[in-house]
């Protein structure tokens, strides 16, 4: 019985995350007056831990890199330190489980690590705070800031995790941070939000630990591997006919349905998604955008674990991910089409693209988890542009920068936002100039129509259709004012002046624009290249 | 000496774009447009002495087009040699005399330009070893003669002319398109030899074949597509005898030419020819007798003639090639452009290009008198002049055909053809006559013509405005042509070639701009100008003199049978004194002894041109029942759509109150669904 082998450098992803915590916490003990160190550790923590993701990435789509890989005699499903006796032997062996890994990161699990490190410091630049006249009035900034950070480390673990305890920790940890920061600026629609959050994100937990103890049951591994799945898949020889399925293919069926309820609530799917608007609107502009990016990559990463131990299954498709695919994306767009506060808008927007997101996955093959993949972090480059733009725009004219009318006019008063904004909907819409909008659109497709889902790619078309609709009716106005909707006169830049004066603004001015370019520019290389962001899938 | 035949075509194509962008002056223009097409006749006859007989010459480089091969390559042979030669000469008198002919029109030098593109665009056409070339040619020619037919743009009724050649040329393009597509698919390729020899698939090839002869039908007039030809009048008359004589209505016949092998082995596509060749050649002879304008007159007998060159190659058998239908295109180029050129001189005299003005003013110079007379002597095809021993090959020929057994074709052709020579042998005596004698036009002796060139000068531009109204209006056009003339008349049967030999090309009538003007010199302009008018109908005449000479070159083109020849020559005489007599002697126009009625429809097309303005009626008529069905019926289904879609939003907006009850009930729902579609429908 030898020691799990542990390999810090695969672990550095979660690791950096949680040393920036330490930083973060040690620095607001030495120089509490730095307002902005937080941020700018934390930033440089999440991008670190981007990087740190770089290697499985470039690995390419073969590779996997392990670490707490178990040896023999840790686990042995007939007795020792778990106990299973369903009614006779579980077919997964102790020779199974010596070749598991509990970090087990792939050139898929690897992308999205990156696409969450990286969408995580653009949050944190895009709450970049305010200087303020009182220093020692709260202490809001190095909370917020270890808030994103565990928050991240919870995405960054989920995604590479194999094990149900760490997957189910994980999750929480990617969650309940999320619901803090919705609830820390206090206001009144900020705990409504935080509230709805939080109900429903207990309920959903709860369908994750009923859907993982059902894996157990039907497996009897504590691990999400295809060798236990396989290992529910088989047959005891002569205990049951052949023809019908075997009772524990049901439970896993049963087991991998409730995981998607629970999952579903993180992703906004539609029956489980009513606290998507409420949130969205209470929170901040960067909160709202880490619930929309970083929180979205969580729950898929977590979703894509389950269905990677299931490819093996061999299962063609799911019907319950093909309904629940049609019924959100169209209520996404029909809803969205009714909004005037664009973060509202965008909220809706999400609900309309978590169907997207799942689309590919009514085929449980390596296809349609890459497409799951691609599609995602299309999402989220242009969602963070989006963002970013709202949240320039709120920090300039105020609340009112949450309507639509103050877009109205802006290709005239501020071109390269315009632009940025238009590149942004564009590649949310699918239409040329956000090409790599119609990429992933198609990547999301392709497992739909080789699975030969006439019906569900029927449904995605339609709402491609809307999506444009909804898309295109935010950024009329703004490229051309004599066409806003609500016709009230655009927003003067003066009315900056009242949020304070320049160089208390300065810092926050620039990280938010440093924010917006940055993100602009990944979305236009990967607009003008797609391979990029395909090749990240080792496509 | 492949080059010869690459600039053959370059040379007036730059010439057309040198003189589009260069040329802002007129001499440099003049200089650009006439020297280039000197050059190109020089090339051009070096090409026909010297006939490379090859079909390989290099353009561009083929045409990247996957599996169909395209390789752009030019020919150079017998025929395409002696063709081009012909047009670019007669281009070049075209040339010289538009220099004459336009001296006061502002916009020479676009025009010049237009003629040159024109030529370049035929002589690419000729030259052509590939149907894309063909294709590229043929349509160079459609724009050109929409620029040019409407030089006059500020006419509305030129401009309706230019529109209405090119819309009806167009959609017979369709059918030209289609037509060549189909023959380059079946084939693979669209190189002509490949074309030609591609055995088999004869459906697809018939398909073809009928598809490319509706296509010509509609640049050479053929019946359903006639009437924009006379229309076409309204341009410069440089114009009329470019689009006549060599280029456009003559590519028809080119092209026909050049799938012969292909036509001769299809019945079913050389009926269809025949048919519409066969009833455009007598349709149009019979209403050019009714004519009350000239060049409407000429625009008449064109179609006719076309349709004789058409039912050569419909009628023919295969053994007798292309001769006999490319003589006719030869002969008829150089007759045509002959009797246009001169009517234009005679036009700018009269200040119109109605006949009734005109009469008499044919007796204003010897060139001019000689000039018409050959021409219309060539048109009837009086012997010894090249309309004789064209026609008859071509009658020759389908009297060939009907014997070797080709059947109603060639006989509805010989029908037709005999016919056509009694009426054109009398519309070509009509409109002597009226030419020929009217009263004497007012000449004094010392500088009578300068006269009537200083008073036709500027009413050259508006020469055809006039004519615009009198043809425009079918009563007006009618015009009492019959007024007391001097006995003295030449017989327009029997002209006698040798004197037109001898006729030097510019005599007597310019010495006097000597006198008026003598500081300028010889060479002042007014006398250059007309000098190069003069040249110009004077070589058009020894051509049409001498044309049979050209044609001993190619084999096949001069045939004539015996009996043929003397029917012919009975039928022309016979028509010719019946005119005579009906029309007093030249008393009165022999026309007039037709109901008036009947020669207004006449003089109008027979309602064509309604037709073609009922059918562009009914297209935009089914456009905008189509644009209703679109609008008003499918669209219902996208508005429906929307409507639906703001309905639903506004329903899913009630629902969703920010109430954390709501939310779980829709949690717990979504999991009770998804629980049971997960279990029971796990495939």
């Amino acid at each position: 019985m030898t020691g799990l082998a542990i390999d810090v450098v695969t672990l550095l992803p979660a690791l950096i995350p949680l040393a920036g915590v330490l930083v973060v916490l040690v620095a607001d003990l030495v120089v509490p007056r730095l307002r902005g160190l937080p941020y700018a550790v934390a930033a440089v923590a999440s991008l670190g831990a981007a990087g740190a993701a770089i290697p499985g990435v470039a690995a390419g789509a073969g590779t996997v890199r392990t670490t707490f890989c178990l040896s023999a005699g840790w686990f042995s499903p007939g007795g020792g330190s778990f106990s299973y006796t369903p009614g006779e032997a579980s077919p997964y062996t102790s020779a199974m489980a010596a070749s598991e890994c509990l970090w087990r990161a792939g050139a898929l699990g690897s992308s999205l690590q990156l696409g969450a490190g990286l969408a995580a410091a653009v949050c944190l630049a895009l709450a970049w705070p305010v200087a303020r006249a009182r220093p020692a009035e709260s202490t809001r900034e190095p909370i917020e800031a270890i808030l994103f950070l565990t928050a991240l480390t919870g995405t960054v673990v989920v995604a590479a995790s194999r094990d149900i305890g760490t997957w189910l920790v994980a999750l929480e940890l990617a969650t309940l941070p999320v619901i803090a920061l919705v609830a820390l600026t206090g206001t009144r629609a900020a705990l409504a939000g935080a509230m709805q959050l939080l109900v429903t994100s207990l309920v959903s937990f709860a369908l994750l630990a009923v859907g993982a103890a059902l894996w157990f049951l039907a497996t009897g591994a504590p691990f999400f591997s295809p060798d236990a799945a396989l290992a529910a898949g088989q047959v005891p020889a002569g205990t049951v006919a052949a023809a019908a399925p075997a009772p524990s293919v049901a439970l896993l069926s049963l087991s991998l349905v409730l995981v998607l309820a629970g999952l579903g609530f993180k992703l906004s799917l539609v029956p489980f998604h009513a606290w998507t608007p409420t949130a969205y609107a209470g929170s901040t502009p960067a909160v709202a955008t880490f619930l929309a990016t970083v929180s979205k990559i969580g729950a898929l990463a977590a979703l894509l674990v389950l269905v990677q131990a299931l490819s093996g299954l061999g299962t063609p498709g799911l019907l319950a991910v093909a309904v629940l695919s049609a019924v959100t994306m169209t209520l996404g767009n029909v809803m969205a089409l009714r909004q005037d506060d664009v973060v509202r808008l965008l909220a809706w927007s999400t609900v309309a693209q978590a169907g997207w997101v799942i689309l590919p996955l009514v085929s449980i093959s390596a296809l349609g988890q890459r497409s799951a993949g691609i599609y995602l972090l299309t999402y989220v480059a242009a969602t963070l542009v989006a963002f970013a733009v709202v949240a320039r725009t709120v920090q300039e004219v105020g609340a009112r920068g949450r309507g639509m009318a103050a877009y109205a006019g802006l290709w005239l008063r501020s071109p390269w936002r315009a632009g940025a904004l238009a590149l942004a909907l564009t590649s949310l819409a699918g239409l040329p100039p956000g090409v790599i909008g119609l990429v992933g659109k198609i990547v999301a497709f392709r497992p739909v129509i080789v699975e030969g889902w006439v019906w569900l790619a029927l449904v995605a078309a339609g709402n491609a259709v809307l999506g444009v609709a909804v898309y295109l009716r935010w950024l009329r106005p703004v490229l051309n004012p004599s066409e806003a909707e609500t016709g009230s006169a655009p927003v003067e830049p003066a009315a900056a002046g009242q949020a304070g004066p320049s160089a208390v603004l300065a810092g926050r001015r620039l990280a938010i624009t440093v924010a917006l370019v940055a993100s602009v520019l990944v979305l236009l290389a990967v607009s003008i290249q797609p391979q990029l962001l395909l090749g990240l899938f080792g496509t | 000496m492949t080059w010869v035949v690459r600039l053959v075509v370059l040379v007036p194509a730059l010439a057309g774009l040198a003189g589009l962008l260069l040329a802002r002056s007129r001499p440099a223009a003049q200089r650009i447009a006439v020297g280039a097409a000197v050059a190109t006749t020089v090339l051009a006859l070096i090409q026909w002495v010297a006939p490379l007989g090859t079909g390989d010459i290099d353009t561009f480089g083929a045409l990247p087009l996957g599996d169909l091969s395209a390789p752009l390559h030019l020919l150079s042979d017998e025929l395409s040699g002696l063709i081009g030669f012909v047009v670019a000469f007669v281009v070049l008198t075209i040339q010289a005399y538009t220099v004459w002919y336009l001296r006061e029109d502002a916009r020479y030098p676009q025009f010049a330009a237009g003629v040159s593109l024109f030529a370049a665009g035929m002589l690419l056409l000729v030259q052509s070893a590939d149907l894309v070339l063909t294709l590229v040619g043929w349509e160079i020619m459609g724009w050109c003669s929409w620029l040019l037919i409407g030089h006059d743009s500020e006419r509305a009724a030129a401009r309706r002319a230019a529109y209405k050649a090119f819309m009806v040329t167009r959609i017979a393009d369709i059918a030209m398109v289609v037509g060549l597509i189909t023959l380059s698919v079946r084939a693979r390729s669209t190189d002509l030899f490949a074309v030609l020899t591609e055995p088999g698939r004869t459906g697809l090839l018939t398909f073809g074949l009928v598809c490319v002869v509706f296509g010509i039908a509609g640049k050479s007039g053929l019946v359903p597509f006639h009437d924009w030809l006379p229309d076409a009048m309204e341009g410069p008359t440089p114009v009329s005898a470019l689009i006549h004589a060599a280029t456009m209505v003559a590519a028809g016949s080119y092209v026909i030419a050049r799938l012969f092998s292909l036509y001769a082995g299809n019945d079913a596509a050389r009926t269809v020819l025949a048919v519409l060749a066969a009833i455009t050649m007598v349709y149009a002879a019979a209403l050019a007798f009714a004519q009350s304008d000239l060049k409407r007159l000429l625009a008449y007998s064109t179609l006719s003639q076309v349709a004789i060159m058409l039912s050569a190659l419909a009628a023919a058998p295969a053994a007798f090639g292309v001769g006999p239908g490319m003589g006719h295109l030869v002969g008829h180029a150089f007759f045509k452009a002959l009797l246009f050129l001169g009517g234009g001189w005679l036009a700018v005299i009269a200040g119109s290009t109605a006949l009734a003005p005109m009469a008499g003013h044919v007796r204003s110079g010897v060139v001019l008198r000689w000039g018409m007379a050959i021409g219309f002597a060539a048109l009837a095809g009086v012997p010894p002049l090249v309309g004789f021993f064209t026609k008859d090959t071509v009658i020759d020929a389908a009297l060939e055909g009907a014997a070797d057994g080709a059947g109603f074709r060639a006989w509805v052709v010989v029908v037709a053809l005999f016919a056509t020579v009694l009426l054109t042998a009398a519309y070509c005596t009509r409109a002597w006559l009226v030419l020929a004698n009217g009263p004497q036009p007012a000449r004094r002796p010392a500088n009578g013509a300068l006269e009537v060139e200083r008073v036709g000068a500027p009413a050259g531009s508006v020469t055809n405005s006039r004519l615009a109204g009198v043809a425009w209006s079918p009563d007006g056009a009618v015009v009492a042509a019959g007024t007391e003339r001097p006995p003295e008349q030449t017989s327009a049967g029997e002209p006698d070639p040798e004197l037109v030999d001898e006729t030097p090309p510019a005599p007597s009538e310019h010495r006097p701009s000597v006198q008026v003007a003598p500081w300028r010199g010889w060479w002042s302009d007014t006398e250059l100008l007309a000098l190069l008018r003069t040249a110009s109908v004077a070589a058009l005449a020894a051509g049409s003199v001498l044309g049979t000479l050209l044609l001993l070159t190619l084999p096949g083109s001069i045939h004539v049978g015996w009996l043929s020849a003397v029917v012919s020559v009975l039928l022309i005489a016979g028509a010719a004194w019946a005119v005579w007599v009906v029309a007093r002697r030249g008393q009165r126009d022999a026309a007039d002894v037709l109901p008036q009625p009947v020669r207004a429809a006449a003089v109008a097309g027979l309602g064509a041109d309604t037709a073609y303005a009922a059918f562009g009626r009914a297209v935009v008529a089914t456009a905008r029942l189509v644009v209703f069905l679109d609008r008003d019926v499918l669209d219902a289904y996208p508005r429906a759509f929307a409507a639906t879609t703001r309905a639903v939003g506004r329903a899913g907006q009630r629902t969703h109150r920010a109430v954390p009850s709501l939310g779980l009930i829709g949690v717990v729902a979504g999991v009770v669904v998804v629980a049971v579609l997960g279990v029971t429908v796990w495939r």
